[in-house]
């Protein structure tokens, strides 16, 4: 009798501990909702400006600069150019640039890239699902993230072009 | 292991025990000397945690099932949750940096509230904690008490010792002139007409009644755990949605997270008039919604849902005119009325394409703001357009771009070929806003892009051509498979409230030698109801009592 | 004449009928000395007096509330004004169950003050009839604020007999620091009630001289896009303005006893456009009050404690102590109905969530802890008597402020109130 009061007591004790450390681990992380530096970056499934369908899965094993954007903002727009060379530059060295536009329709993303002579691959968020899974607020941001898929960083707003370079390879570098 | 405390009347009982369990009899030395009121608690029966050597689970046990902590612990939630309610918390805004907001906005104080984490109290560990810990706490008190007293009450025998009866809260004494037996099965009458369940034994006798009502407390606290597990459940993914949407009135958009589509057919609001509104706020110039509603259709799709190349196939499911306290349901998938926005904003402007000189009219094209076709045939002349604003604006080095995603000042620049003009054609920047034509001077941007006479103008002659989406109605997109146990819990609680403190639990033993009647009686609350009762059962016997004479002292709840 | 006109005819018979119901109580209790007839049967015939004006006037109260209900067109306990009156008419109603349990005039005599203070204090709000905006178009609006009310109401006698058992227990002529401690937070218990019958004298006194003064307040706020907006308020006080708001400007302004502008200003960091107001009424309320209890406190001549308790020698302390736990027993599961799961289940309804840490919820939270933690001390820690008696008292705080503090004080989704 003693002994079986004794098992009740420990499994319920445990259950307790379970239960709380559950309860105040997913209150304390879960409470934002939005991905920090260091969590695993969210996957994605958008629309390409090319027509097809893109998943975060193709790029895998490659590290990734995703730039969340639009054509109405000035330093979204201003930045463009030295994303595009950075894109050529690191093209063959296992970084993957990628933008991510935020709700435009087809034309007027198709325009502005035409006119500023944009190629790496462009997606269209037209119901803002990847803006909030990547929880995203003002723009510009990009999101760095390693080849493993962890974020490594995450800029907000205009990206200074002198350290861009150098941020990119150290995202290169990372195993 | 088990000493040997056998009570004189022949049973045996388990160390600890303070009142036999068999006859009543106080059982240790100095309990049994004194004349103090008897200790009632779990009718004197031995609680297993106040027993033998405390090891590690024992001491935790024990901590856990202490009524003491339990109190401390339901005082610091309690003073923490005041805490949180000194400046807003966190989750009231949409978009703050906390980092400065309570800085700016309440100075210094504030900011030490944001560093103790106290902008977000009712999400913090320690809170979180409190609520582990006050759930561990009823887990474990009741556990510890019910089954003493589930055991106690029980096996209740008839017959108890004299110190038994004469050192209840309740006592009364006295002699009687009827013999023993005939006056028991007398009193079993009066009793059984107050409801009490009589059991005679000779010359002793045990009235019970409402026993049910000493659960009432442990029916609340099991109803408070399965509340708190069900709120615990309620964020485990998948049994969640929780979704603020923008649905512009007479547009289909999809519910994220979901393959749900919901169209706003209608929006409409009513306001209170200047009559209805009491004269007092009258100059206050507030308006005062009567009633916003959103008529609503609810999709499902049922093809091409993940393609987002193609269009999704869609079948209607629901209908609802969703309004506060009236949201839709539909198989738990619910929509509440949260805001609206009555700013009007451009869906499509259908202009006719017209000579300039002659004012012949070659045709109308309708203009998307979203989703544009990029090319028209109008007449003899194509259009295609090179360029779109959605909110014309002038850039620092004055070339033109868009302010925001919004159709707010809606521009297109076309290129327009055809018959009498150059072959690279011509570019003619079309406002779709009559307000926004003045405002950007159109014409005189169009003539230096021609570089003279603008050609063909596109015109609109009525409102009609104009589709506008009136408004824009927020909608609360909410899943919550949970609540039904949320509710389950608050509903035993109630019970067990109903159960506890509406009813309470008597119990008379009433034994008689030599003429001499002794009462003893014992409730776990409102004595003062108890003695009432028994007073008037005594009066029904012929024997005049006062109430306050019944009254034996002790504590009293 | 309007059903509205006729309501509020109705409340001020009320009122007046309830004030001499209490006269009768008074008369039933402190008069058992003057008749040279058996004082119990003084008591008996003037204790059942006083309880059928008492009834006269709650049957007025309910005509007020039904007539109410008819010419407003929704059930009128959707502003700060309604649910006063409503909070003072369920208090009758919880008192005249527990007499019928208990049998005891003289709690009459201080249940009967606390629902005219109470109904008096409701008067200070706006009156009028306010359309119901949507959120508060639903049926809940009936059953969870009604209940609601009611479990407090029940509260509300707990701390009545609660400070009775006080007022009768404290020891005037002892010397040590304990019976010293008692005495001293019993006066200031006396001495806050008598706060509040200045503030609700002040209000009315000014408001019958039509008193005014507008300020103008200029506040600068920067915004999210960085930019400086600033907003133009006008603050009327119906005081005269000890403490101007913070950075204004006086309008208009009727002088007070030769005071023509503001003796002070009120700190920046008091928040919000009317900071200033309710600071300055709180200062008012403190001083007319403290200058009521130095009036009555010169006449007497003794602390007013010490003044009323030969009014409670006719009662047992025990059956006062057993009255106050038994109103908050009846109480509690009535305010856990009402006040949390009723109030769950519309804020589910409406607002899409039971639960928002919405700081008028969580002080519903508070007061359910704070009673349960009475109850736990009282049931397993034998708590009893004196220090039951005080967390009564202290409870029925926590209620006030739930009910008033948390709509004046901090804003949320609950302030219905109206403007004050």
């Amino acid at each position: 009798m003693g002994k079986s009061r004794r098992t009740v007591q420990i499994v319920i004790l445990l259950l307790i501990l379970v239960l709380g450390g559950y309860a105040i681990t997913t209150s304390v992380s879960g409470s934002n909702g939005k991905p920090k530096e260091g969590d695993k970056a969210p996957s994605f499934e958008l629309l390409g400006l090319d027509g097809q369908v893109h998943t975060s899965e193709e790029y895998k094993g490659k590290a990734m600069v995703i730039n969340f954007w639009g054509t109405w903002c000035e330093p979204c727009v201003k930045e463009m150019p030295a994303l595009q060379a950075q894109a050529d530059k690191w093209k063959d060295q296992g970084v993957q640039f990628i933008g991510i536009n935020a709700g435009e329709d087809q034309m007027t993303v198709d325009n502005f890239v035409r006119q500023v002579g944009v190629d790496f691959p462009i997606m269209l968020d037209r119901d803002k699902t990847s803006i909030r899974d990547y929880g995203i607020s003002p723009m510009p941001t990009t999101f760095f993230v390693s080849n493993t898929g962890k974020i490594s960083t995450i800029h907000i707003g205009q990206l200074d072009l002198d350290t861009l370079d150098a941020q990119i390879s150290q995202l290169a570098k990372q195993p | 292991m088990f000493q040997n405390t056998k009570c004189e009347c022949g049973h045996q009982n388990p160390v600890g025990t303070v009142l036999c369990e068999a006859c009543g009899k106080p059982l240790q030395e100095a309990e049994a000397k004194s004349k103090e009121v008897l200790e009632m608690r779990y009718d004197g029966m031995a609680r297993r945690s106040q027993r033998s050597n405390p090891n590690f689970i024992d001491r935790v046990w024990n901590f856990f099932s202490s009524v003491k902590i339990a109190v401390y612990l339901i005082v610091f939630t309690l003073v923490g949750s005041m805490l949180g309610t000194i400046y807003p918390q966190e989750s009231t805004f949409l978009n703050i940096d906390p980092s400065v907001y309570y800085k700016e906005t309440y100075g210094q104080l504030g900011h030490i509230y944001y560093l103790l984490g106290l902008s977000h109290t009712y999400e913090s560990w320690w809170f979180i904690l409190l609520l582990v810990m006050i759930g561990a706490s009823l887990v474990i008190c009741s556990l510890d008490r019910v089954l003493p007293l589930y055991k106690a009450l029980n096996k209740q025998k008839i017959r108890k010792h004299m110190q038994f009866l004469t050192r209840q809260r309740l006592v009364y004494q006295g002699p009687i002139e009827e013999g023993a037996e005939e006056w028991i099965t007398k009193a079993v009458t009066p009793l059984k007409k107050k409801g009490y369940r009589v059991h005679t034994e000779g010359n002793a006798l045990l009235a019970e009644k409402q026993r049910f009502a000493r659960w009432g407390p442990y029916v609340i606290h099991i109803g408070l755990i399965i509340f708190l597990l069900a709120v615990l459940a309620r964020g485990l993914p998948g049994l969640n949605l929780d979704e603020h949407v923008a649905f512009p009135e007479g547009e289909i958009k999809k519910i994220p997270n979901t393959s749900m589509y919901l169209k706003n057919e209608q929006f409409n609001v009513e306001f209170y008039s200047e009559e209805e509104v009491p004269e007092q706020f009258r100059n206050l110039n507030k308006i005062v919604p009567k009633l916003f509603e959103t008529k609503v259709v609810l999709y499902e799709c049922t093809a091409d849902c993940s393609d987002l190349s193609k269009k999704p196939q869609l079948n209607e499911v629901a209908r609802h005119d969703v309004r506060v306290n009236h949201p839709l349901n539909y198989h738990g998938l619910k929509a509440y009325q949260f805001d609206y926005d009555l700013t009007p904003t451009i869906r499509s402007v259908t202009p006719d394409l017209v000579n300039a000189r002659t004012g012949e009219k070659y045709g109308s094209i309708q203009i998307d703001m979203v989703d544009t076709k990029p090319t028209f045939e109008v007449g003899p002349y194509s259009l295609t357009v090179k360029d779109k604003f959605m909110d014309f604006g002038l850039d620092e080095n004055g070339q033109p771009k868009s302010l925001s995603p919004s159709p707010n000042a809606p521009a297109f620049l076309f290129v327009i070929k055809g018959p009498e003009l150059p072959e690279e054609g011509i570019q003619y920047l079309y406002f779709a806003k009559q307000v926004d034509k003045q405002r950007f001077r159109q014409d005189e941007i169009n003539q230096q892009l021609v570089g003279g006479e603008i050609p063909l103008q596109l015109e609109v002659d009525s409102m009609d051509k104009v589709d506008i989406i009136q408004s824009v109605s927020y909608l609360n997109i909410r899943v919550d498979k949970a609540m039904p146990f949320v509710w389950v819990g608050a509903g035993i609680v109630m019970l067990g409230l109903v159960m506890g403190f509406y009813w309470h639990h008597r119990r008379i033993w009433i034994r008689i030698d030599d003429g001499q009647l002794t009462l003893g009686g014992h409730t776990n609350k409102n004595w003062f109801g108890f003695r009432r009762e028994v007073s008037a059962v005594l009066k029904q016997m012929n024997l005049e009592v006062d109430e306050k004479s019944l009254d034996n002292g002790g504590n009293q709840a | 004449m309007s059903l509205l006109d006729f309501s509020s005819d109705a409340f001020i018979v009320s009122f007046f009928l309830y004030c001499a119901a209490f006269l009768l109580y008074a008369v039933a209790v402190m008069g058992k000395k003057w008749s040279n007839r058996d004082p119990q049967a003084h008591v008996d015939r003037w204790g059942k007096r006083a309880f059928i004006a008492s009834i006269v006037a709650l049957a007025a109260h309910f005509v007020f509330f039904f007539t109410r209900w008819a010419g407003a067109g929704h059930i009128p306990v959707s502003n700060m004004y309604e649910f006063m009156t409503f909070l003072s008419m369920m208090i009758m109603v919880a008192f005249i169950v527990v007499y019928a349990i208990y049998r005891k005039s003289l709690l009459g005599l201080f249940a009967l003050p606390l629902t005219i203070i109470i109904m008096a204090y409701a008067a200070v709000f706006p009156q009028e009839v306010q359309p119901l905006i949507p959120a508060l178009q639903s049926i809940w609006l009936k059953i969870h604020v009604t209940l609601a009310a009611l479990g407090e109401a029940f509260f509300a006698v707990g701390f009545a007999a609660g400070f009775m058992y006080l007022l009768r227990t404290v020891d005037f002529s002892g010397k040590d620091k304990s019976s010293r401690r008692q005495r001293g937070w019993v006066e200031f218990t006396l001495i806050t009630i008598v706060v509040v019958v200045g503030f609700i004298g002040t209000v009315f006194a000014f408001r019958a001289s039509g008193y005014e003064t507008v300020f103008v307040q200029k506040t600068a706020s920067i915004d999210t896009e960085v930019q400086e907006d600033s907003t133009i308020e006008k603050v009327i006080y119906r005081m005269p303005p000890i403490f101007a708001p913070y950075q204004s400007e006086v309008e208009s302004i009727t002088p007070f006893l030769g005071m023509k502008e503001p003796l002070l200003e009120t700190p920046s960091w008091m928040n919000g456009v009317n900071a200033g107001r309710k600071l300055n009424t709180v200062v008012w309320s403190l001083i007319v009050g403290l200058i009521l209890y130095g009036i009555v406190r010169l006449i007497v001549r003794r602390p007013l404690g010490q003044a009323l308790q030969p009014m409670l020698d006719g009662i047992d302390a025990d059956d006062l102590d057993e009255i106050s736990y038994r109103a908050i027993a009846i109480g509690f599961p009535i305010f856990t109905l009402g006040a949390l799961i009723f109030a769950m289940i519309w804020a589910q309804i409406a607002w899409s969530r039971f639960w928002g840490w919405d700081p008028k919820e969580v002080w519903a939270l508070i007061t359910w802890l704070y009673y349960s933690v009475y109850l736990h001390l009282r049931l397993s820690r034998g708590w009893q008597g004196r220090k039951s008696a005080w967390l009564a008292v202290l409870g029925f705080l926590v209620v006030m402020f739930t009910l008033v503090g948390v709509n004046l004080i901090i804003a949320g989704l609950h302030s219905y109130a109206g403007a004050d």
